[in-house]
């Protein structure tokens, strides 16, 4: 169900909490350093509330595009997203709040709502799917995590924590392997397993500087290992975090605007 | 004069009935097959494994005008997918990019529709749905809906259409998600081109498939071509085990025939004991007898299915034209249909050479073996033993 992908452009922003935050496992035992590494880059991109500018690019064996994308979030399930480009699209927005996601079609003029069979088709085309944007932080007490060296092998300028899920735990992934810079914890990779421990997709960071007022990854890069040829691009152009945002923001209202 | 009444109508039974089931077979395979799906269909190829929009069949306009002048009806069709909303209900569906005046000319679906009306000649951004669909929808003939799917250069297709009408029944696949809209409507959604991903053939039964599939295939060198019964294997086997069970029928009314005719021979064969007596006494080879039994047994089959040959079809022929209208056993408003396809309650028998024959000449040889027995028994009759009998 690729095509449907088209209908939902939930926040980015939340798209990357809940995609580290399964990585927030707090377990006591666990060496302190892993615990650190895993709060870094579940705090990278978390604020009370946020909006910025990206773009995404998607690249696909049969095409390519870029959108360039505004959005506004504000807690855990709060976002709103409306395309600046391209021309096609400008104007297509979507809120979501909670489970709940609408999209505001400016060709038409018309409010849709996603049905939740939409859920698991991919997101616009890209190399997430639905689900990836509403899942919430809640996988973060699913994992255990140690500190290893598998894939980093012996580069002492990288850490490695290995996350994975607890038996009775309820999520995708059956591992998650997370590539940290040693100087400032700063994600460099993350690898995702099904759970046959088969490698799924690869999340790729770069591009660090400053971005609000934090020093962040500018460029998140998707590429599923099935398909090596596709990938999808994030580039983060601007970023504010904790602003006072009013709370008609996230409205069918303000949607439509 | 009983073992020929016998016979002769095991031999209609089995005639009516091989023309009913036989009947209520095409009629199934025909019924699924002239709606939509037609007799056969080609695709590109391994289009079926993932049904990707970009797996498309070269020159489909050019496959149609061949098969059409070699005198097969057949239709282009181009799908998607997408999301259709109607009010504040949505829903996923498969679109159908359907060139309406062929799919009139090759198949019934047109025909096939509860409310509203199917689509027109040109393109007017009306859709057409399977009834699931409307009902999770809460979509009526009139109603607006807006469509949203990814096009094929991933930009996001959207537009603003109206139901123009809601099929009835016509299998799970189209009733749950089916969405039907002129092609070129189609074309401007999913910005798709030409794009065809489908070619369905109908001849309504007056190609044999084997040969339809070879015309198909010779009319389309780059491309799949596979049979309904490739393609719809569920139905392939049913037809398959419906065969099977004509046959163990059938076996059952010979084995009664073999029986009857057995018995008969046997009592004739005991009432002229003293005859075949006589007849060994003179010096008549067992052969003979053997021979002469034989033969008036084959004379009795002869006359038997050829009078059960003559019931049988004169049966068959008004199940063919009146059939059997099984309304009369079905509850008024109980919908029939198999698999989702609606069914004519008239039950009608189709005739053949299969259907008629078949009986006529294993009843007719099952007769005479049945007859070898008793036959036998009076070729090995002691002369003076059968003379002082009785």
């Amino acid at each position: 169900m690729n095509n449907l992908s088209g209908m939902k452009r939930s926040s980015l922003f939340l798209l990357l909490f809940s995609f580290l935050a399964p990585l927030f496992c707090a377990h006591a035992a666990e060496s302190l350093n892993a615990k650190k590494i895993l709060d870094k880059v579940d705090d990278l991109f978390r604020g009370n509330s946020s909006k910025g500018v990206m773009t995404m690019k998607i690249v696909t064996v049969h095409w390519t595009r870029t959108l360039k994308v505004e959005w506004w979030s504000e807690g855990k399930d709060k976002s709103l997203m409306r395309i600046l480009s391209p021309k096609k699209e400008k104007g297509t927005a979507t809120l979501r709040v909670g489970n709940d996601i609408w999209n505001y079609l400016p060709k038409v003029n018309r409010i849709i709502k996603l049905p939740s069979s939409m859920m698991s088709a991919s997101w616009m085309g890209s190399h997430f799917t639905n689900d990836d944007l509403v899942k919430e932080s809640r996988m973060a007490d699913d994992y255990t995590f140690e500190l290893t060296s598998e894939g980093a092998g012996k580069n002492p300028k990288v850490l490695e924590v290995t996350c994975y899920p607890k038996p009775d735990a309820a999520v995708v992934w059956g591992k998650i392997l997370v590539v940290v810079r040693a100087v400032d914890y700063l994600p460099v990779k993350i690898l995702y397993y099904d759970e046959d421990r088969k490698l799924v997709r690869i999340m790729h960071f770069s591009h660090i500087g400053p971005l609000g007022n934090r020093v962040l990854p500018k460029v998140m890069r998707i590429v599923p290992e099935d398909k090596p040829n596709e990938m999808t691009e994030i580039t983060y152009e601007a970023m504010t975090f904790d602003l006072p945002l009013p709370a008609r923001t996230f409205s069918l209202r303000s949607l439509r605007q | 004069m009983i073992t020929v009444a016998a016979i002769s109508l095991n031999v209609a039974i089995l005639i009516a009935a091989y023309g009913l089931m036989d009947g209520m077979m095409k009629h199934l395979v025909a019924n699924v097959t002239n709606l939509v799906a037609g007799e056969v269909q080609i695709h590109a190829p391994k289009y079926l494994v993932d049904r990707s929009m970009y797996k498309t069949i070269q020159d489909p306009m050019e496959i149609l005008a061949r098969l059409k002048r070699r005198g097969i009806e057949g239709a282009a069709r181009s799908y998607g997918y997408g999301l259709v909303a109607c009010g504040n209900k949505s829903a996923g569906a498969l679109f159908w990019g359907v060139d309406p005046a062929r799919e009139k000319e090759a198949f019934d679906l047109a025909d096939h529709v509860a409310s509203g009306q199917y689509l027109e000649t040109a393109p007017q951004k009306e859709i057409v749905i399977g009834r699931k669909l409307a009902r999770s929808l809460h979509a009526k003939v009139g109603s607006e809906v807006v469509i949203v799917v990814q096009a094929a250069d991933g930009s996001l297709g959207n537009d603003l259409y109206t139901v123009r009408g809601i099929l009835k029944a016509a299998g799970d696949q189209i009733d749950r998600n089916g969405a039907f809209m002129h092609r070129q409507d189609f074309q401007e959604l999913f910005v798709s081109g030409g794009r065809i991903h489908e070619i369905a053939l109908n001849t309504r039964g007056t190609v044999p498939l084997p040969a339809l599939k070879g015309i198909a295939a010779a009319a389309s060198p780059h491309a799949d071509v596979k049979s309904w019964r490739q393609l719809m294997p569920a139905l392939s086997d049913m037809v398959n085990f419906f065969d099977a069970g004509m046959w163990l029928f059938g076996m059952i009314f010979f084995l009664a025939a073999a029986l009857g005719v057995m018995n008969t021979m046997l009592m004739s064969t005991f009432e002229r004991i003293r005859e075949f007596g006589i007849l060994k006494a003179i010096g008549t080879s067992p052969w003979r007898i053997l021979g002469d039994v034989a033969a008036e047994s084959y004379l009795l089959s002869l006359l038997s299915t050829i009078i059960g040959g003559i019931i049988g079809v004169g049966l068959s022929l008004y199940l063919r034209d009146k059939g059997l209208d099984t309304s009369l056993f079905i509850p008024k408003d109980a919908a029939v249909s198999v698999s989702g396809i609606a069914f004519d309650p008239v039950w009608r028998a189709t005739i053949s050479l299969k259907t008629i024959f078949s009986p006529i000449i294993m009843m007719w040889f099952i007769s005479v073996i049945a007859s070898l027995y008793p036959a036998a028994i009076a070729a090995r009759l002691e002369p003076v033993k059968a003379m002082t009998r009785v």
